[in-house]
């Protein structure tokens, strides 16, 4: 069976199997985990005293509390990665077997927080080399130990970014003369006006 | 099967029934932490401070407990095989029964840790990938190329805990279906006759 929501594949046996424990949460127990894990998927850090607390009632052990989180986790960033609409999410669900009221919180929850989701996943998708900051100087050279009168500007140019390979941080030094940097620059705004035309 | 202890390691296990069954339980205590988290020679002092043994002898039995139990676990012994193992040390009844208790609390935890030790070769984490177009560079304007980014994440072979390791490659769509293929292909691998074959005897 095709589920739009696992990107037109088969649903996973694990999500299938998990689906059953979610099962036994209230359904208002689910729509709070929910939003806990909805705050985990967006970076605003996941309260686990708060989750064993609501999953307290329903006698999860430690491995069930792990087990819902992640299938919640899975359900979320699936549905936001193949942007599925709440109804079709909650159809979907209902027949992976979730009782109705449990769909209708969860698919409430991603509703609200659709927008927030596609966005931090669009923030997290893969880039390479990310420029964090750049900042120039303007020096005029005066003399040198080859040639006594010199005369030129010079432009120190850093740029910080993160490493293709590593990630983590790296700073370049570069020191421009002035007709390199006027080719530079124009380059730059040839490319600019592209990326200008496409938006 | 029976384990065969050495004439050495029944030397060092001969203090064992000398001390009350709580400190034999404490050993064991410092066994398990011993193989968790290795040991100072701070614990010893003070067990032997208190025993009022020297300190090797000390250190002799916790050992050799601790060799007793990686060795049974190594071989999953039964209960029977352990106290058959265990009669020739000549303990009395209650320790073999306080050695087997430990045995059979420990035994599932010892095994992970064990399955951990030998090294491996870099495995699969996660793979992270971007699809891109190419519309122009500065020597060409008007260009239409697709392109496949892919992070990939390696656990570095030994602790799957520690630092990943990173690959980054690019490629076009006519490689990334030539993967593709090549990689279902190895999956169909596991679904022919012979694989089966083996997999069954295995199970």
């Amino acid at each position: 069976m095709r589920f739009r929501f696992c990107g037109d594949l088969d649903c996973p046996d694990w999500v299938l199997a998990e689906i059953s424990t979610l099962a036994k949460l209230s359904s208002v127990k689910m729509k709070l985990l929910c939003a806990q894990v909805l705050k985990d998927l967006l970076d605003e850090g996941i309260d686990y005293d708060k989750v064993t607390k609501l999953t307290a009632d329903a006698k999860f052990e430690s491995g069930d509390i792990k087990a819902s989180v992640a299938v919640l986790s899975f359900i979320f960033s699936s549905a936001a990665k193949h942007d599925v609409d709440s109804e079709s999410l909650s159809s979907e669900l209902q027949q992976l077997g979730l009782p109705k009221e449990h769909t209708t919180g969860l698919c409430k929850s991603y509703e609200d927080k659709h927008s927030a989701l596609q966005d931090k996943l669009r923030e997290t998708s893969l880039r390479l080399g990310r420029l964090e900051s750049v900042s120039w100087r303007v020096d005029y050279t005066l003399s040198s130990s080859e040639l006594m009168e010199v005369n030129e500007p010079i432009i120190q140019l850093k740029l910080e970014a993160q490493g293709a390979e590593s990630g983590s941080r790296e700073t370049t030094v570069v020191s421009v003369s002035a007709d390199k940097f006027r080719v530079l620059l124009a380059e730059l705004k040839q490319a600019q006006a592209m990326m200008n035309a496409l938006q | 099967m029976l384990l065969v202890l050495s004439e050495e390691h029944k030397l060092h296990l001969a203090f064992l029934p000398k001390v009350d069954t709580k400190v034999v339980g404490e050993f064991g205590r410092i066994t398990m932490e011993f193989l968790r988290r290795g040991t100072s020679p701070k614990i010893y002092e003070g067990a032997a401070r208190k025993l009022c043994v020297p300190v090797e002898i000390v250190q002799h039995g916790v050992e050799g407990l601790m060799f007793l139990m990686l060795e049974s676990s190594k071989h999953m012994l039964t209960e029977v095989d352990f106290l058959d193992s265990v009669l020739v040390l000549g303990f009395d009844e209650e320790l073999n029964q306080i050695l087997l208790q430990l045995y059979l609390k420990h035994r599932s935890q010892i095994r992970s840790i064990l399955s951990h030790l030998p090294s491996s070769l870099p495995s699969y984490h996660n793979l992270e990938w971007r699809l891109d177009v190419q519309l122009a560079s500065r020597s060409c304007c008007q260009q239409v190329i697709p392109m496949l980014t892919m992070r990939l994440l390696l656990t570095r072979g030994y602790d799957s805990h520690s630092d990943y390791s990173s690959r980054v490659l690019q490629t076009d769509p006519s490689t990334l279906l030539y993967l593709i293929s090549t990689l279902e292909e190895a999956l169909a691998a596991i679904k022919t006759s012979h694989a089966r074959r083996i997999l069954r005897n295995i199970k």
